[in-house]
């Protein structure tokens, strides 16, 4: 009669534990990933500032003052071996400095970053919560419906909204509603004509500036969860508890809980890597609706060569990916009595 | 239509068929069962994997699972009426209420998100019980009697429990409701030796305490040996005999039993006196549509095997479906009861 592990008393120090374990493990991965981006970024063929030389050259400017200004706008020009070079942005990520940007001279990464990531965290976090919210709900009747009509169109709308590339969607979306019935703005954050700030105005017009994005992330994204929901419902469904639940007489409705719960458990984990992911932007979206966010920042820094900003997103998006995956984890202690007891299930 | 006599109710199964749906049409997997239960006493059902029993046992409850069904036949428990017939909130409020099931997997028959006590919450408040705490505290004596600590189990969770706690639990959730009609099905399947024979003396106790009409499902005839009072022997979907544990045990009728016996390994003499039954059970798609389902495996099989469905006789207190017994006993189509109540009980 011996119990295997209490919940409760030893909790504590196994969650710190844990996220100490975590930490550590999330330390080195950023090192690694650091690391490999700076060897990749550095190798890519193309110099930012030859290219602007020669930009500048072409429209005429003599070469000695192309270089003249070149120098100027960048302030500096690296010197020193690539290993010298590591070692500097090592030491300057270990001051929380990310360097400069190349592409918009004279401003910090972490500025330029910053700036991206309020006008790609809101629309993507808002489309991916209603994408998640709807698609779990919709999923649980599609599984439950799965031999009727109601099921088979839900799974339908599921499959074909995931094939569906973003970038279609975006396009599609955009015609209707730009175009053919031109209600909503076809890209930007914000109508100029408002000040920016706290009025009704401005708020209002954010609002319908970030409708499109939000709703071809949500549309995007939705096709996923209902599908992974509902193959999860399904799986639960088969489970002997429910059958055994529905043996002992339990109401539908508690029924109906408990199926909900135990199939929403694996979706939490896709759920907070997409959070992470959501700092990676969504580049083919913001781009066809020119919403100024870290998927066209990245983009610009790609094409721009900006190696600093290139290796700050990238710095940007491991954090958050290893911070969501440490807060899933932490989440299912609390949501999975199995994970809050060191896993010693039976 | 609660049952207000306390004493132990008799069941009364009639002409039960019970149907599949495959790609191969409709299948039986209960064909033509006539069984009662008489009140206060333990019956065992045995039979190999796929002898119907399982489906047997679900329809006491009418709760065949798609793509199953009940094509006739009746189920009638004394205060209820019959189960086949109910649905809805009256079969919900029967389950659990007034029949207690014991699943066949009671290792897995518990949600493993929420504690014990928490489903036990859940039951009472299903079947509209007003005093929780009463409940709770019935539940808790239950698990004591068990050989339990009630009160820590019902803190924990399912996977903090071994499979023999888990057990308990499905039988205590069974029990807490008073329920006086109890369907246990494979109860100690999977358990050891030990922990097998706690259990079943726990049954044969709470059963007598309670005043219970039980039924075991089992394919294992030492544990009906053990504690039933009846014995019926399940072949490919047929009862093919049945009447007291020691009179059938002691001098089986149909050769299929003395198979079963046969195949037990002794633990005093030869080992090689332990003979398998040649052959295989007859699955779904198998079961020969006339004659007798046994003939493939028989050693005293006659011509009219073949065709002929084998006269369900009444011996005394015992029935047999076979040929060979043929002349000893009456048919049964010209008794209108099965065994009389008060026969003699092993």
């Amino acid at each position: 009669m011996t119990l295997i592990g209490v919940p409760g008393r030893s909790g504590g120090i196994a969650v710190v534990r844990r996220l100490a374990g975590h930490l550590a493990r999330g330390l080195v991965m950023i090192l690694v990933v650091t690391t490999i981006s700076f060897l990749i970024i550095r190798n890519i063929p193309g110099d930012p500032m030859a290219a602007k030389y020669e930009k500048l050259v072409e429209q005429g400017m003599s070469p000695e003052a192309a270089q003249q200004a070149v120098n100027v706008l960048y302030g500096f020009m690296p010197t020193g071996s690539m290993w010298e070079q590591y070692l500097d942005y090592m030491k300057g990520l270990a001051r929380l400095d990310l360097g400069q940007s190349l592409t918009v001279p004279g401003t910090g990464v972490g500025t330029v970053l910053m700036s991206a990531a309020k006008w790609t965290l809101i629309p993507v976090l808002a489309g991916t919560l209603l994408s998640f919210l709807v698609g779990i709900i919709l999923g649980v009747y599609a599984a439950i419906k799965r031999q009727g009509k109601l099921g088979d169109l839900l799974a339908i709308s599921g499959s074909l909204l995931h094939g569906v590339p973003q970038y279609v969607l975006a396009l599609l979306l955009g015609a209707i509603f730009t175009t053919l019935i031109p209600i909503l703005p076809a890209g930007g954050t914000a109508d100029i004509m408002f000040e920016p700030g706290f009025n009704a105005g401005y708020i209002g017009s954010l609002i319908q500036h970030a409708t499109l994005p939000v709703v071809t992330y949500a549309l995007a994204s939705y096709g996923g969860w209902i599908l992974a929901m509902k193959s999860s419902v399904v799986t639960v469904l088969g489970d002997d508890f429910i059958l055994a639940a529905e043996l002992r007489g339990m109401k539908r409705s508690i029924i109906f809980r408990y199926i909900a719960r135990n199939a929403i458990l694996p979706l939490f984990t896709i759920l907070a890597l997409s959070l992470g992911m959501l700092f990676g932007g969504a580049i083919f979206i913001e781009r066809i609706f020119n919403y100024p966010g870290l998927g066209l920042m990245l983009i610009d820094s790609i094409t721009g060569r900006d190696y600093a900003l290139m290796g700050g997103a990238f710095l940007l998006i491991t954090v958050a990916i290893i911070i969501a995956n440490i807060a899933a984890d932490l989440l299912y202690t609390v949501i999975d009595p199995r994970v809050r007891s060191g896993g010693e299930a039976a | 239509m609660p049952v207000t006599d306390k004493r132990a109710p008799g069941v009364r199964i009639s002409d039960l068929s019970v149907v599949y749906r495959t790609g191969a049409g409709e299948l039986p997997a209960v064909r033509g069962v006539d069984l009662e239960l008489v009140p206060g006493t333990i019956t065992g059902v045995v039979g190999e994997s796929g002898s119907g029993k399982s489906t047997l046992a679900l329809s006491m409850l009418n709760a065949v699972q798609p793509p199953g069904r009940i094509r006739s036949g009746s189920v009638d428990i004394d205060g209820l009426g019959d189960v086949v017939t109910l649905g809805g909130e009256d079969l919900r409020k029967t389950r659990g209420r007034h029949v207690g099931y014991v699943f066949q997997a009671a290792q897995n028959s518990l949600n493993p998100l929420k504690t014990i006590g928490k489903q036990l919450l859940d039951l009472g408040r299903s079947h509209e019980v007003d005093d929780l705490p009463g409940l709770v505290k019935e539940a808790r004596s239950l698990l004591d009697r068990m050989g339990l600590d009630g009160a820590r189990v019902l803190d924990s969770y399912q996977h903090e429990l071994s499979g023999g706690m888990r057990q308990r639990v499905g039988i205590m959730l069974a029990l807490v409701l008073n329920a006086h009609v109890v369907v246990l099905d494979e109860p100690t399947t999977a358990l050891d030796m030990i922990t097998q024979a706690t259990i079943l003396r726990i049954i044969r106790e709470v059963h007598e305490e309670r005043g219970l009409t039980t039924l075991v499902i089992t394919h294992d005839l030492g544990v009906v040996a053990e504690i039933a009072d009846r014995l019926a022997v399940m072949y490919g979907g047929r009862l093919v005999e049945q009447g007291p544990t020691r009179e059938v045990l002691g001098a089986p009728r149909h050769p299929y039993t003395r198979g079963l016996l046969q195949a037990i390994p002794r633990l005093v003499g030869d080992i090689d006196e332990a003979r398998a039954l040649p052959g295989r059970p007859p699955t779904l798609g198998t079961i020969p549509p006339d004659g007798c389902v046994f003939r493939e495996r028989c050693d005293v099989r006659m011509d009219v095997c073949e065709t002929g469905e084998p006269p369900v006789l009444t011996i005394g207190p015992r029935i047999v479906a076979c040929h060979t017994a043929a002349g000893e006993g009456e048919q049964k189509e010209t008794v209108t009861t099965g065994p009389t109540r008060g026969e003699e009980q092993a």
